[in-house]
């Protein structure tokens, strides 16, 4: 299950109005924009303009300018992430993960996934 | 660790060192040193400290500034952090960003990474200025240094007065002022460091000769006119 889809799940079973909603959305993606970060940066590479929008269209949560590109430049410098010029685009850098980057990210995410499993299953009861 | 060891000679000037948390601006026209007199002093403060440094530049690139400093014999820390708005402002350009707002972000980001940061600059405010709402800017700037002397960091602002700037309350808001210029004499052009003021710290008044020598700057006697 994907970290999107596990989010939509817990919000779909819920009957929550639409800003409690995004409030808990909003909890859980700040503290955890790094994961969510490499999980979308594992699927294309993106610029940090496009990841802030994608990160909005996904989770309704506007992320600052000032909060994505320091992580995107500590990944990069970490060797998580590695920045490349487009070809005719030498102005925009797009980030995709590295070996090192696939691997934190497999870490990270079995341990999220894991432990929002272990959260839900009480919750549903 | 004090500030006043990590320029050589810096501590003819600065007889004691000022309080943690202190606000300090940077000042000085163009060309007169006062990034690489920032970046100096960060990379060896947090040589002997330990701990980290963010230095952000709204104008010039990282890469950029790191050249300047090999090319004068300045080591950049591993725990200095330069962070630079090139490609927030490329990515961005259509869009009219909140530059301080961004910049307690940056901060905020830094933080929450390296629980260590001791020290925090911003090269410069005119740049910061310029990119920012004009409307309620002097409230902005109050508040802004209100909140880093709040965060415990000491902070260094960069401020270029060419053109009259620096009218917007930052001098009197800010614990100290470290002037860098040029003085033409008979005997050529001098490099200078003045403190103008150091609240909580005594200081020499007079102009100091700023040199720069093979591993870095140097401030040596005073320059008598």
């Amino acid at each position: 299950m994907s970290l999107a889809s596990l989010g939509g799940a817990l919000i779909e079973e819920t009957n929550l109005g639409h800003e409690e909603q995004e409030e808990i959305l909003s909890r859980f993606v700040k503290p955890n924009k790094d994961i969510l970060i490499l999980s979308i940066l594992r699927e294309r590479p993106m610029c940090g303009y496009d990841l802030i929008k994608e990160i909005y269209k996904r989770y309704n949560v506007l992320l600052s300018q000032g909060t994505v590109y320091p992580i995107l430049y500590s990944m990069e410098a970490e060797g998580i992430l590695r920045a490349e010029y487009s070809r005719g685009n030498m102005r925009t850098k797009f980030y995709s993960l590295t070996p090192k980057g696939q691997e934190v990210m497999r870490l990270k995410m079995g341990s999220m996934v894991n432990a929002l499993e272990y959260l839900l299953s009480f919750l549903k009861e | 660790m004090m500030l006043r060891t990590c320029v050589e000679g810096l501590d003819r000037v600065l007889e004691t060192d000022p309080p943690p948390a202190s606000v300090l601006l940077v000042t000085g026209g163009e060309g007169t040193l006062k990034s690489s007199l920032v970046l100096a002093m960060m990379s060896r403060y947090l040589e002997f400290s330990g701990g980290h440094g963010l230095y952000t530049s709204l104008e010039q690139t990282r890469e950029s500034h790191v050249r300047n400093m090999e090319s004068i014999g300045i080591r950049c820390h591993e725990h200095l952090h330069i962070f630079d708005y090139r490609d927030m402002r490329v990515e961005w350009r259509e869009q009219s960003l909140d530059m301080f707002r961004v910049t307690r972000d940056i901060l905020d980001t830094y933080l929450e990474k390296y629980r260590d940061l001791m020290i925090f600059a911003i090269d410069s405010l005119n740049a910061l200025y310029t990119l920012s709402p004009k409307a309620d800017l002097r409230r902005n700037i109050y508040d802004f240094l209100t909140e880093l002397k709040d965060r415990g960091l000491t902070s260094i602002l960069i401020l270029e007065t060419d053109g009259g700037a620096g009218n917007s309350g930052e001098k009197f808001l800010s614990d100290g002022i470290i002037e860098v210029g040029v003085i033409e004499s008979t005997e050529g052009v001098k490099r200078y460091l003045q403190i103008r003021k150091m609240r909580g710290a005594r200081h020499q008044m007079e102009k100091h000769h700023l040199v720069v020598k093979p591993g870095g700057l140097e401030v040596l006697g005073p320059i008598y006119g």
